[in-house]
């Protein structure tokens, strides 16, 4: 007996000493700011912020660190385990984790953004088409893609996850490489620029937008962040804030905006404005949909009935200045 | 025997309670690090709607298929390699080409020529199953002791006597062990390729419901897939093989 309490007592030790030492590292890193990117079209503000530095102009003593990581999933995760500060991912993804109890708020919106289900069989021209053996080619159960879906299909069929046995999960760009091939995959829900790409190609056409699914307008890609990085590093917090407003005013007011991103999204410049002045694509702060996220996610038992105020969800509304809001009206209307 | 059993049930008990404790010391949160009763009421909310049961019966169902084709394929290559020397360095350079190859890392080809349904998840777990299997039945083969193949000759066996009565027989420790590490390895296999591919049909297997909690941010439930992974090997290793051994090579007085 005396030997397993021995082994006991030394496990427990090992577990203190480890976490002692990860408390340290937090705390000290007061001067660096981790943030996730993903690829895509929506995040662009985000890739305007790195290109043009505006977080090492902010602050210099700022150490600024960009983490590739493949999806919202793996986001969230090094997010819990401390490792990123600040991310951005679609509305959904954020409200089930925070419904497990994962403490992070909304910072600002992003973008809004045409997503389309795009087919590529003759056969299928809306939902009521698809047979048992079309599979239905997606990010991931949860994603926004998936809850989209899911919002259609009930307000069709009333049955919402008639579909769910038909769904393939794919990152965008194989989804893309699989409908193009047109054998396994019947259907994709992309989003831009693989939404642009494929809907340029012959012999696939759109069934649905996401504006349809949804029944309105709603935000695509939300910047979240930790409470306890919003608390603890309230300054960091708000230089990026500041940053993430300039990069928004920036790519609504000044056109070089394309020819800094092109590089950067491997298009040529012009490829690059034709992409971001793209009907539907709109860069701003506001949130859009949250409510309706979250009503029908609570319906349907994504989420637990919580009944969550805006302020629980958000850390502070509207910082959208004056001026970005006016422009954006006009750009509205020139996307109309 | 009985010391190993009460052995084992002694470390699980500790290993469980330094869970339990850490889990309650709240030196982690419990999104990063659930405690039992959480995890076992997700075991328990899941194989109550039923689903989870079918599941595991569907991974179930693919790895045995998987396991007889490959064994049969495994034995006959095996066979073939023997009896002749051609087909010897044929095969041999097969299994040197494909057996360091993880099935994961074929996983694009695979979904491109076979799509991404079950015969794909076969085809991997056939892939990371046979080599192991070919590998070991081929020394089990050539180590059997000169003595035997010289009774065969003696008694005038011919090529199929030969086979199912001392070639076999002699080498079967090796397929049993073949056996095993074929097990472990379609385990591997088939979670991450369920894992990657998706639900292949309505259902999907265990990797998809571990896949699924993730992605719904439930720990809980991805830990108690990892427990049904755990439980299912070990009952397979305890009994299955164990029983197999017992009324096998032990039984014929060739393992202690």
């Amino acid at each position: 007996m005396k030997k397993y309490i021995l082994i006991i007592v030394m496990l427990f030790l090992i577990i203190f000493l480890a976490s002692a030492c990860s408390i340290q590292d937090y705390a000290a890193d007061q001067t660096k700011l981790t943030i996730a990117e993903q690829y895509g079209l929506a995040y662009a503000p985000v890739q305007l912020i790195k290109e043009l530095s505006l977080l090492e102009k902010a602050d210099p003593s700022l150490e600024v660190e960009w983490k590739q990581l493949s999806n919202t999933t793996a986001i969230r995760e090094a997010m819990l385990a401390g490792e990123v500060d600040i991310a951005f991912m679609a509305i959904p993804p954020f409200l089930i984790a925070r419904d497990k109890g994962m403490k992070w708020k909304i910072i600002s919106g992003l973008s809004e953004s045409p997503l389309g289900l795009m087919t590529n069989r003759e056969y299928i021209n809306s939902l009521a088409d698809f047979k048992a053996e079309d599979r239905i080619a997606l990010p991931q159960p949860g994603s926004i893609q998936h809850i989209l879906l899911s919002m259609a299909v009930e307000r069709d069929f009333a049955e919402v996850n008639k579909f769910d046995d038909q769904l393939l999960t794919m990152n965008h760009p194989d989804a893309m490489n699989a409908l193009l091939a047109g054998r396994e995959v019947s259907a994709h829900f992309a989003s831009p620029p693989y939404l642009f790409l494929e809907s340029k190609e012959k012999g696939i056409k759109k069934i649905l937008s996401g504006k349809e699914a949804f029944g309105g307008e709603f935000t695509f890609i939300v910047g979240v962040s930790t409470e306890e990085f919003y608390q603890q590093q309230s300054k960091n917090y708000k230089v990026f804030l500041e940053a993430l407003t300039e990069a928004l005013n920036f790519i609504n007011q000044q056109p070089q905006a394309a020819d800094i991103l092109a590089d950067n999204y491997n298009l040529t410049a012009a490829e690059m404005k034709e992409y971001l002045n793209w009907p539907g694509m709109e860069f701003t702060s506001k949130i859009k949909g949250l409510e309706e996220f979250l009503a029908f996610m609570t319906a349907e038992g994504y989420l637990k009935e919580n009944n969550y105020q805006r302020s629980e969800l958000i850390f502070t509304e509207e910082l959208v200045t004056e001026k970005k809001e006016t422009v954006l009206e006009g750009a509205e209307q020139d996307g109309k | 025997m009985e010391n190993k059993y009460r052995q084992r049930l002694v470390w699980v008990t500790v290993l469980a309670l330094f869970w339990q404790l850490t889990a309650w010391s709240g030196l982690f949160s419990d999104l990063i690090f659930p405690g039992l009763d959480q995890i076992f009421l997700a075991l328990l909310k899941s194989l109550k709607d039923g689903t989870l049961v079918k599941q595991i019966a569907f991974s179930l169902s693919i790895i045995i298929q998987g396991l007889i084709i490959a064994a049969a394929a495994a034995l006959i290559l095996a066979l073939t390699a023997y009896f002749s020397k051609y087909a010897d360095g044929l095969i041999d350079t097969l299994t040197a080409l494909a057996h360091p190859l993880p099935g994961i890392a074929l996983m694009p080809l695979i979904l491109i020529w076979f799509g991404s349904g079950k015969t794909a998840i076969l085809i991997v777990i056939i892939h990371s199953v046979l080599w192991p299997l070919i590998l070991n039945l081929s020394t089990g083969f050539n180590s059997i002791p000169d003595i035997y193949t010289l009774i065969a000759k003696n008694y005038r066996l011919n090529k199929l006597e030969f086979m199912f009565k001392i070639l076999i027989p002699a080498s079967f420790p090796y397929f049993i062990s073949g056996l095993k590490i074929a097990w472990a390895r379609s385990w591997r296999a088939l979670i991450s390729a369920e894992m990657l591919f998706g639900a292949i049909n309505s259902l999907g297997g265990l990797g998809w419901y571990i896949f699924q909690k993730r992605v719904f941010f439930d720990l809980p439930g991805v830990f108690a897939g990892i427990i049904v992974i755990i439980f299912i090997g070990v009952t397979v290793e305890d009994f299955i093989f164990k029983k197999l051994e017992t009324n096998t090579v032990r039984k014929w007085g060739m393992l202690k």
